[in-house]
């Protein structure tokens, strides 16, 4: 079995979030293991978000802004 | 223009220039520059002697370099307000001290060349930006001659051209003043190419075809030829135009010209400009001899849009018109609250277009001022002032300048008309006293847990 990492991505509202939404309205997929996260700006971003999603089993952390 | 210049409640301010705006939705600050026009405007009647006596004559960029203009001058004959203004770079009194022939004829003694450069600060509670598009230079495209052939021309000369008011009294008319035997319109000349613009301009499909309508009105006898990539005629009336064009005996060519050239390969095509265009409906090259070519070229961004954008904190699309909130749900409005853009600024269109844009715009203001109060987003961050140590960390971060702090209580404190919601400021309070309305800290872990299960 191939390894499939889990990947939290904390995403900008006003940029990688409407890209994200975007990539849907265009019918372009992204990789359905990178599970988003929308937050108004990546200024809103605290460390313990990303502990949060290490500690619950995340492997990797995506913030995008 | 003339019916809002004398409405009583919309002033009108001319050769002025925003440079800068602050504050809010509701409760903006403008500040506008006013050039001098060295024509004092409650005295002048207009009359136009002043015109005619200034000895100083240059291009008129209205007529894009087909008429000529005085130093004192009104740009066209409709303009409002009626009143001329003094081209300092022309003026000879400006650049050497004597003449003053305007103000000597001037009965009204409106000629005020001591005339200053002033401020006027505005309150506001919206804006509405329409600050229109530019026409595409086709001199980079050296292949078609623009400004080495004199009768190669835009399509905005050709408009001129065809103004009766305009600088050949509506005359279709060679460099030399003859009337051509051939003309060639060549659609798309920057638009859906990708070297220049990759958008289609949408409006040189019809304005060509009404090109040829006024050429087979003003000059019966000359062929005329439409070279097109494809026929867009999407709008009320504008298919029927296309067949009714059609049948008026315009000859269509499906094909983008390659090649503008005076060189004659036989004795017919002397003295021709020979257009070399791949006809590819019946799979040919062809070279068609003409004594006109006008080129429909596109409509682009102001060369001035960065500097807008920045002064009203608009965004920019990828093609460098003004980013609207939502391109089908929201299109007048922007991501600035109380900003409201419309017309070509947005992208390229119709004055039917433009129209509805624009009224739908001044209704979306209208519906606020008719309110008396506007509404925010609810997204926005507080300050539990229990929580608050004052420590003021916040009030430096806030790109959007929305906090302040409260010298009395010692308290930060967050106006919600500027707060974007973005949460900088909560990310970054130590205490812990403020909450993202609708992003609290509890939300985002709950989330981030079940994005995660
Ligand atoms: C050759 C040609 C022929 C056309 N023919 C037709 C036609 O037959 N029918 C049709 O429906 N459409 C036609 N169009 C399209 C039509 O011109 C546009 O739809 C229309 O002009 C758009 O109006 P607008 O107000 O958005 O922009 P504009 O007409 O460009 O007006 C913008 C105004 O804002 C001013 N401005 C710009 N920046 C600033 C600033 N920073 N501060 C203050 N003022 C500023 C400009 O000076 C200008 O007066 C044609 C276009 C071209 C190029
Ligand atoms: S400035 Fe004087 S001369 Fe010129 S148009 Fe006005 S009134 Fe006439
Ligand atoms: S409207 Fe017609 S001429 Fe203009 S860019 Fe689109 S297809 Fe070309």
């Amino acid at each position: 079995m191939s390894f499939e990492p889990k990947i939290v991505g904390i995403l900008c509202n006003w940029c990688s979030y409407a890209g994200a939404d975007l990539a849907g309205t265009s019918r372009k997929k992204y990789a359905p293991n990178v599970r988003i996260v929308r937050v108004m700006c990546s200024g809103r971003v605290e460390p313990g978000f990303i502990l949060k999603a290490f500690q619950k089993g995340a492997d990797g952390v995506l913030v995008c802004g | 223009m003339a019916s809002v210049r004398s409405n009583k409640n919309i002033e009108l301010m001319t050769y002025s220039e925003v440079t800068d705006v602050s504050g809010y939705v509701g409760s903006f600050k403008v500040s506008v520059k006013q050039k001098p026009r060295y024509v004092d405007i409650t005295k002048c009647t207009g009359c136009g002697t002043c015109q005619e006596k200034c000895p100083m004559k240059t291009d008129n960029a209205f007529d894009a370099g087909l008429g000529k203009r005085k130093a004192i001058y009104t740009p066209f004959p409709q303009a409002v307000p009626n009143v001329p203004v003094i081209d300092p770079a022309v003026c000879t009194f400006f650049l050497k001290g004597k003449c003053r022939a305007c103000e000597k004829f001037c009965e009204a003694k409106a000629i005020d060349f001591n005339q200053k450069e002033k401020i006027a600060e505005l309150e506001v509670g919206n804006i509405i930006i329409t600050t229109g598009f530019d026409s595409f230079d086709p001199s980079v495209m050296v292949q078609f001659g623009y400004g080495q052939y004199d009768n190669v021309i835009t399509g905005v000369q050709f408009e001129r051209m065809s103004n009766a008011s305009g600088p050949t009294d509506g005359k279709i008319m060679l460099k030399d003043g003859s009337p051509p035997q051939s003309v060639a319109i060549l659609h798309c000349i920057g638009s859906r190419d990708k070297n220049y613009h990759q958008y289609c301009s949408r409006v040189c499909c019809m304005y060509s075809l009404k090109f040829a309508h006024l050429l087979r009105e003003k000059v019966p006898e000359a062929t005329v030829y439409q070279l097109y990539i494809d026929m867009r005629c999407a709008g009320s009336g504008y298919e029927e135009f296309y067949e009714r064009i059609q049948e008026e005996g315009v000859n269509f060519i499906r094909g983008k010209a390659g090649e503008i050239t005076d060189m004659a390969e036989a004795p017919e095509e002397q003295g021709k400009l020979m257009v070399i265009v791949e006809d590819t409906l019946v799979r040919r090259k062809r070279r068609l001899p003409v004594d006109m070519v006008v080129l429909s070229t596109a409509l682009e961004p102001r060369a001035d849009a960065e500097s807008v954008a920045k002064t009203f904190s608009l965004s920019r699309k990828a093609d460098g018109f003004f980013l609207e909130k939502h391109p089908k749900l929201d299109p007048v409005a922007t991501t600035t609250d109380g900003v409201f853009i419309a017309g070509c600024c947005q992208g390229p269109k119709d004055i039917p277009d433009t129209v509805a844009q624009a009224s739908a715009a001044a209704a979306r203001v209208l519906s606020m001022i008719s309110k008396g109060s506007v509404q925010i987003e609810s997204a926005t961050a507080v300050v539990d002032e229990e929580l608050c140590s004052g420590c003021r960390i916040c009030n430096d971060l806030c790109s959007y300048n929305a906090i302040t702090f409260d010298e009395e209580k010692k308290v930060s404190h967050i106006n919600e008309a500027l707060c974007k919601g973005c949460g900088t400021c909560v990310a970054a309070c130590p205490s812990g006293a403020i909450t993202g309305r609708h992003f609290t800290t509890e939300q985002i872990m709950s989330e981030i847990e079940g994005v995660l299960v």
